[in-house]
């Protein structure tokens, strides 16, 4: 274990450069968490599940996901009819986490300045300033998302790609860790601006939460029936341990075959004849950046196929596009998936992904970790 | 019910309709292409009949018949006529095109027939049926056979064409040309050919692709998104055909060789040796499996010639043995040769004659009395041959006596006197004699004075080196059968079979002026082993033969001898003492007869120590120890290997376990042991699939019934399984060990060993789960034929065979973009 724990180091140090383009936390903050280790990294993460599900009956699987996420630096789209607990999911993971909440709830009239933020004249100071938005918050409920303004939309998703704000041609960075959490309704089609495709790839994972099962239903009704359950949750983790149990899924190991995996299933879905439009490279890095919070959620410091299966179909579903065909005969997203995923081939032998040449190579690897991180 | 053919969507776009009356678009080309698809099938077809009929003159005619009707067809079609008068004009043309060809002289302006072409018709028609009632194949290509054939060609077409277009049931054209397909396979000996085959099956499916390129069925939409069912069904629909093609000839029993539908045989009837012995003699020795079993126990010292008829009418087409009714005699005590010869000797046998069906007998030259027969029999005094008159040679168990003169080769010699009191049926040269036989007789025996001089130079000449046994060339050279314009074409390809040998030998030795006639029966056969005990005569050895040994050998008539039996065919039957050549006539090696000699007569009781020419190496085989030890050495061997074959599987499971479990390098026992895990799940049916992680299948292993509930009995496996997946797990994707310091290489060796001990143990401990949660069946099968290493054979068989569906797959699909290109570019 020891050695795993310095290997691990050594790579982690040799993210710096590369994480410093492809994931901004560390530079935006100007200091970089250091990584928990294991047992803290499942206590908290324990903890935080727990209290979700306290106040949530019987969607362990959709807060696992939500915050696999969270950890994953990615951000959250929970689509579901009215009624089924989306938001309270988001307030739930928002409130056990000691850091900012805001909520935004998204109407036609919204404006992308009620969002961003917007200047304005103070007549003591005679200066322009800066009122901070909603979205400057740790985390951000966008309630109803596709009810707002394509304009305004726009605004909150280019805040969740460059993870920050620019107002009269000024940067404002946004705290981290941050992330969306966005619900939209999926049968209430009047006077609503669905989420066109390009902006749907922003959201890492989008999750149906489903109706409760029979058992879960009734225990609602009994514990929520005086008063909300949300009010007796309080924050489990801090802002600090948060960030450090991000740093940790970074450092999880991808090893050469899950990676390949990865790019097979991406390549799979664009060769399917049934789909329009498959997964793009960007949807690959954040499956697979799904994949590694996941595996550090089961208490692994390695990726396993079976990660990136578990959440390839939260993570595909929403970017990929039927085929008309495919469409008419019945097929949905979720199925398309499911049979790309039980086809594709998983290399078994260890010989076929060359495991037995590299095996006799171990001592040499770490330094090929590096030379192929750098 | 239409004509006009749907067009393709994509050819109208291209296109605009043409400005014709709507509702009747152009026909465009495909009637043509229909009538030449359908043309060249049957003309494919009707190359099959090739050796049902000899040569090929009779094809000019019938691809006349087909062309002629086929273009009828395309014609009308092209000018829109009602389907029904599209069918009759083919008829109308068929009775036409016949006229023409058969009935010229007797039609009205060569192509009407008139009431004289009736009779002619009814006359050829009774021809016809006379050649099939009498003829064996390949029949000579007379007027009336091939008037048949191509009427009957000539409906194919027609026929064919109807299922095709009016009634869109292109599938079905199959039957249509099948029914052609079956005249040759049944009564080709090659089946219906290689040539003939491939022609067949290309033009149906030309006619298949015909169909579907202009009149596509709207049931199956043309560009639909390939359904990724669809390959399978094509798979498994390959698959039942292929299986339907092996198992159907072992379910049906008249296929008795080759493989279904190319090369097999139908033969419902079983070897039938009917009146006519000479036409079946070729299938009979071509028969793979020797049938029609006769044995026999004789106390002759010299091999045994068993005679069932004689041939002595060289005249006609085709040869067959005369009946002789009118002279035939009641089979009585007493058989009588007709003429006497001083020097005799007496021999007895007894036949049982088993399967062996035919109205002659077969009996040892020249009997004198058969006894233990049943039924009535006749026997003609010309020939010696004896006949059933109601009863047939089948199931018939009999002793017969017969005398064989003491002919030598100086006694022969000797008989020079001109012949008389032989019947002219064996001195009479038929008229139409080819000249090849003629100069070939002059050459070869013109110039000797007696005629046993004559007789041993056309027997040296037929046993020279020039020529060849063969069983197969008659056939390919379109000679297989008899008569004189066969005998030609021997005598020209010196390749062939006994037939060929005995009738040119005959027919020659008539041409010099010896009396002759083809005896038909059975070569000289093989020792069974057993013993026969004959009342006064004690245990004779006993003789087998089968089809197999059928032969045909001549006997020349020599004045003051009688009937002297040669033997002109190489490598069959054995050359009597006084037909050897007088130079070589003591040395056994001029007795250069092949596998079918009688391993000399050492077991005889006989007296005649002449009559034992072959101390050859054959001739060590008798010995009693020799002879009963081999068999069960052989026994012993056969035991073994079979034994070490059915455990192969499982040594070479074992093999491979022990070398994966005792590999020294500790980085590669973590994968091998996985792979062994893996393996150990498929042996006990539960295979890995290619889409599984190796969690998902660890946990597919641990839910099975294989290892039973968890915390139970089988706790130690599922905490073997689970350990062996977790470091599978770990190696294969977990980040790389550390540089570990070089540690003393005991210390390694130690823990390697240790390791190793672990996973056998883990080895077992699910092993042992597996077996104990297993039925019976599958436990005997994971044992012996362990489908890890069974499946690893089958996909290695199976590498050449997916290369060449694939190659194959490839060709078709750039054939079928060729065709499709030019189709479109032409309509």
């Amino acid at each position: 274990m020891e050695s795993h724990r310095r290997t691990a180091n050594d790579v982690s140090a040799a993210n710096r450069n590369l994480a410093g383009i492809a994931e901004p936390v560390s530079h935006l903050n100007g200091h970089r968490s250091a990584a928990m280790d294991a047992t803290s990294f499942h206590e908290a993460s324990h903890r935080i599940l727990t209290t979700v599900n306290t106040v949530i009956d019987g969607k362990s699987d959709a807060a696992k996901l939500a915050l696999t996420v969270l950890l994953a630096q990615g951000h959250l789209l929970l689509e579901d009819v009215p009624g089924v607990g989306k938001t309270l999911l988001a307030k739930t993971l928002a409130r056990t986490i000691d850091c900012t909440v805001n909520r935004i709830q998204f109407t036609p009239d919204l404006l992308p300045s009620d969002v961003t933020g917007v200047s304005i004249y103070n007549q003591s100071s005679r200066l322009f300033e800066f009122r901070p938005g909603a979205v400057f918050a740790n985390i951000v409920i966008g309630d109803e998302i596709n009810r707002a303004s394509a304009k305004t939309q726009s605004a909150l998703l280019e805040c969740m790609e460059e993870h920050q704000v620019t107002v009269d041609g000024k940067s404002y960075r946004l705290d981290e860790p941050f992330m969306v959490v966005a619900t939209q309704n999926p049968i209430e089609m009047e006077g609503t601006y669905p989420l066109p495709e390009a902006q749907r790839d922003r959201f890492m994972a989008r999750i149906s939460m489903g109706y409760p099962d029979k058992e879960s239903e009734i225990e609602m009704l009994e514990t929520h029936q005086s008063a909300s359950p949300l009010a007796k949750v309080s924050p489990v983790v801090t802002t600090a341990e948060v960030a450090a149990m991000i740093a940790t899924v970074q450092q999880v190991y991808v090893s050469q075959a899950v990676k390949e995996y990865t790019v097979s299933v991406g390549r799979a879905t664009r060769e399917s004849p049934l789909l329009r439009l498959g997964a793009s490279p960007r949807s690959m890095l954040q499956l697979l950046r799904a994949a590694k919070a996941t595996a550090a959620l089961d208490g692994r410091d390695f990726v396993l196929p079976d990660d990136v299966v578990d959440v390839a179909e939260a993570v595909l579903a929403h970017r990929i596009i039927l085929d008309r065909k495919a469409a008419g005969a019945g097929e949905t997203a979720h199925s398309v998936l499911r049979g790309i995923l039980s086809r594709l081939p998983v290399a078994q032998k260890p010989a076929d992904t060359g495991a037995r040449a590299s095996a006799p190579a171990g001592r040499n690897a770490p330094v090929a970790g590096l030379s192929r991180n750098h | 019910m239409t004509i006009a053919p749907a067009r393709k969507p994509g050819t109208d776009r291209q296109q605009p309709a043409p400005a014709g009356t709507p509702g009747r678009p152009r026909v465009g080309a495909y009637p043509w292409v229909m009538a030449g698809s359908i043309a060249f099938a049957v003309a494919g077809a009707a190359v099959s009949l090739n050796g049902v009929l000899r040569g090929w003159a009779w094809y000019w005619p019938v691809l006349t018949t087909v062309l002629v009707v086929s273009l009828t067809l395309a014609v009308l079609r092209s000018v829109r006529a009602q389907p029904l008068l599209v069918t009759a004009g083919g008829f109308l043309s068929l009775a036409a095109i016949l006229t023409l060809t058969f009935f010229r002289s007797s039609s009205f302006a060569g192509i009407l027939p008139t009431g004289a072409s009736l009779s002619e018709l009814d006359r050829l028609i009774r021809r016809a049926s006379e050649t099939v009632l009498s003829e064996t194949a390949p029949v000579a290509p007379n007027v009336g056979i091939v008037m048949v054939i191509c009427v009957v060609l000539g409906l194919a077409v027609i026929l064919v064409d109807a299922l095709a277009v009016p009634l869109g049931m292109p599938a079905a054209t199959g039957v249509g040309l099948l029914a052609i397909l079956v005249v040759p396979a049944m009564i080709k000996p090659q089946s219906v050919g290689f040539w003939a085959f491939a022609a067949v099956v290309a033009g149906y499916l030309m006619i298949l692709a015909c169909s579907q390129w202009y009149v596509p069925d709207a049931r199956t939409p043309a560009d639909s998104a390939r359904s990724p069912g669809q390959v399978r069904r094509a798979v498994l629909t390959g698959a039942v055909a292929v299986a339907a093609t092996l198992v159907l000839p072992l379910a049906i029993p008249g296929f008795d060789q080759g493989t279904f539908p190319q090369g097999s045989r139908i033969n419902p009837w079983g070897q039938s040796t009917g009146l006519n012995p000479m036409i079946t003699l070729g299938n009979s020795l071509r028969t793979p499996a020797g049938s029609g079993r006769i044995t026999y126990a004789t106390n002759s010292p010299a091999p045994l010639y068993l005679r069932s008829v004689t041939v002595d009418n060289f005249d006609g087409d085709s040869w067959g043995p005369d009946d002789r009714n009118a002279s035939r005699r009641p089979l009585g005590n007493q058989i009588d040769p007709g003429y006497a010869v001083p020097d005799m000797q007496q021999l007895v046998t007894a036949i049982d004659a088993g399967t062996f069906t035919s109205p002659y007998l077969p009996v040892p030259y020249a009997p004198e009395s058969v006894r233990g027969l049943e039924g009535r029999w006749t026997w003609d005094p010309a020939t010696l041959s004896i006949k059933g008159t109601d009863t047939t040679s089948r199931r018939q168990e009999y002793l017969v006596t017969s005398t064989v003169p003491k002919v030598t080769a100086g006694l022969l010699a000797r008989s020079s006197a001109p012949v008389q009191g032989i019947a002219d049926d064996f001195t009479r040269i038929p008229g139409n004699i080819p000249d090849i036989v003629r100069r070939t007789a002059d050459t070869v025996a013109g110039s000797d004075s007696t005629p046993y001089d004559k007789a041993m130079a056309i027997q040296k000449y037929l046993r020279s080196a020039e020529f060849t046994y063969s069983l197969q060339s008659p056939v390919q050279g379109g000679y297989d059968g008899n008569g004189l314009s066969v005998l030609a074409d021997f005598l020209n390809q010196k390749s062939g079979y006994c037939i060929h040998y005995a009738s040119a030998m005959a027919v020659m030795a008539r041409l010099e002026g010896i009396p002759s006639r083809i005896a038909v029966g059975y070569a000289p056969g093989r020792l069974t082993g057993a013993t026969v005990s004959v009342a006064g005569q004690g245990a004779l050895p006993e003789y087998e033969v089968d089809a197999r040994d059928a032969h045909a050998w001549p006997e020349l008539y020599f004045q003051g001898l009688g009937w002297v039996p040669f033997e002109p065919t190489p490598s069959r039957g054995v050359v009597p003492d006084y037909a050897t050549e007088t130079s070589a006539s003591s040395a056994p090696n001029a007795l250069d007869n092949g596998d079918d000699l009688v391993p000399g007569a050492t077991p005889a009781p006989a007296p005649a120590p002449s009559a034992a020419p072959l101390p050859g190496p054959e001739a060590g085989v008798t010995t009693d120890t020799g002879s009963q030890l081999l068999p069960w050495l052989t026994g012993i061997g056969a035991l073994l290997g079979a034994a070490l074959l059915a455990a192969s599987p499982r040594l070479i499971r074992a093999g491979i376990r022990a070398r994966r479990l005792r590999t020294a390098d500790p980085a590669a026992a973590v994968p091998l042991a996985w792979i062994e895990m893996v393996d150990l799940g498929t042996d006990y049916g539960l295979p890995p699939q290619p889409s599984e992680t190796p969690r998902a299948y660890s946990a597919r292993l641990r839910g099975s019934q294989l290892l039973g509930e968890p915390g139970g009995m089988d706790e130690a496996a599922h905490q073997a399984a689970a350990a062996l997946t977790a470091d599978f797990e770990r190696q294969k994707y977990g980040p790389p060990l550390g540089g570990e310091p070089e540690a003393d290489q005991p210390e390694t060796a130690r823990k390697a060993s240790r390791s190793s001990e672990i996973t056998a143990a883990r080895i077992a401990a699910l092993e042992s789960a597996f077996r104990a949660n297993s039925p019976t069946l599958r436990r005997l099968h994971a044992a012996w034929l362990p489908a890890s290493v069974v499946g690893r054979f089958g996909r290695l068989l199976a590498v050449p065979f997916r290369a060449a569906g694939v190659a194959v797959g490839q060709a078709a699909k750039a054939a079928a973009r060729t065709w499709s290109a030019r189709w479109s570019g032409d309509s």
